[in-house]
């Protein structure tokens, strides 16, 4: 007697083994959407396996589209995670990534955030007020007497170049080292000189 | 037997039914809405080519504002609400999520057509003298993007426009070999027209 409930239970948990592995034999796309991807390094999972690797991005600024090579099947619940990131970013956020499928999925979105570092440099010589500093948009009032200045902080890899809106009262200056790639470290060897 | 009391109950029914909806007093409507990140003086709007009014920024930056046209116009009269005049320094357009700016008034419980400004952007950009290899690089900054002029380039435009205020600053992200290019009239604060005297000069390295 006992035995036969022991061979159903065995033949019962080999049948719900074997359905679990059922490979990828689905109908269904799974994928979406990952921005702040500029090198390779991410690696996405679903459900713990069916492991992507994502390029870096063509678009150029980081942005992109991917899809599962495996398929899911109807009614399958998909839980898409992040196993591995581009080291220049300091997070990957998944965001509509679990479910379960109905349909084509194409509305995970995978986020990542760069890791930023300091934009500084020294000021020389500064006497008159007004000089104003601009990497791009970003726009910084340097007082007469400074000795230094702050950028915004720049993402890792971003380029960035400094430069003169506006000269001081009667003072003319000069920027050394201005532009260059931001690398892994804060950058502080930009050089503002002013004259007379 | 039954069919005798049922005529003369559909025939009440529809008595009332006629009653209800055969009002003197037609549903009056209000043509509004609501405009989204206006920023500046200047928008005005128009129903039929009329009737204009003018819409103002919000007290508090980033607010949205709702405008309403003076007056109601009742139950199958059309409205046709258009931008007569763009605000300073940006453009109003339809929301593309509900791009209705005409229609019959009562097909809808409530007449409301938003729209969205956006800052306009501008190109900037200038001429090159003497990029007699390739190689040169030249970026605003880390977030305005970057530009690669070919070699024998006369000019060049930045991908990425400026949008109205913002800072610009334009340096030479790489020389190309053999040369020394400088930036002229590298930066500003953009306004309402393109820049194109960002002009570079290079010379052969001594």
């Amino acid at each position: 007697m006992k035995s036969s409930y022991l061979r159903a239970g065995a033949a019962l948990a080999c049948a719900v083994a074997l359905s679990a592995c059922g490979g990828s034999d689905g109908e269904l796309l799974l994928g979406g959407s990952y921005s702040g991807v500029t090198k390779t390094g991410l690696v996405l999972l679903n459900n713990g396996g069916n492991r992507l690797e994502i390029p870096a991005s063509t678009a150029g600024n980081g942005t992109g589209t991917f899809w599962f090579n495996d398929l899911v099947s109807t009614d399958d619940e998909y839980n898409v995670t992040v196993d591995g990131r581009p080291d220049n970013v300091k997070d990957c956020v998944v965001y509509n990534g679990k479910g379960r499928a109905a349909f084509n999925i194409s509305s995970v979105q995978v986020v990542c955030t760069f890791k930023t570092h300091a934009l500084n440099g020294s000021v020389a010589n500064l006497k008159g007020a007004g000089l104003v500093l601009v990497n791009g948009s970003d726009r910084v009032e340097v007082p007469a007497g400074a000795t230094g200045f702050a950028m915004a902080e720049v993402a890792e890899d971003a380029v960035y170049g400094v430069a003169i809106l506006q000269q001081p009262a009667n003072q003319t200056c000069t920027i050394a080292n201005g532009g260059g790639t931001m690398g892994k470290v804060d950058i502080s060897n930009v050089a503002v000189t002013c004259a007379p | 037997m039954k069919s005798f009391l049922i005529r003369p109950a559909l025939a009440l029914a529809l008595a009332a039914g006629l009653a209800g909806c055969g009002g003197s007093d037609k549903a009056e409507f209000t043509v509004a809405g609501t405009v989204f990140d206006l920023a500046y003086e200047g928008l005005k709007l128009t129903n039929n080519g009329g009737d204009t009014i003018t819409v103002s920024p919000p007290a508090k930056a980033g607010d949205a504002v709702n405008y309403a046209f003076p007056g109601k116009i009742e139950y199958g009269d059309v409205y046709d609400v258009r931008v007569s005049a763009q605000p300073a320094h940006q453009t109003c357009t339809l929301n593309n999520n509900y791009p209705v700016n005409a229609d019959t008034a009562g097909r809808l419980a409530q007449i409301s057509i938003p729209y969205l400004c956006t800052i306009n952007d501008q190109a900037i950009g200038g001429t090159i003298t003497g990029l007699t290899v390739a190689g040169l690089v030249l970026t605003n900054g880390s977030t305005g993007g970057t530009v690669a002029p070919a070699k024998d380039a006369t000019s060049y435009v930045f991908p990425l426009e400026v949008k109205y205020n913002q800072t610009y600053g334009v340096t030479v992200l790489t020389q190309p070999a053999g040369l020394t290019c400088t930036v002229s009239n590298p930066t500003g604060t953009m306004g309402d027209v393109a820049i194109t005297n960002i002009n570079v000069a290079c010379v052969p390295r001594t």
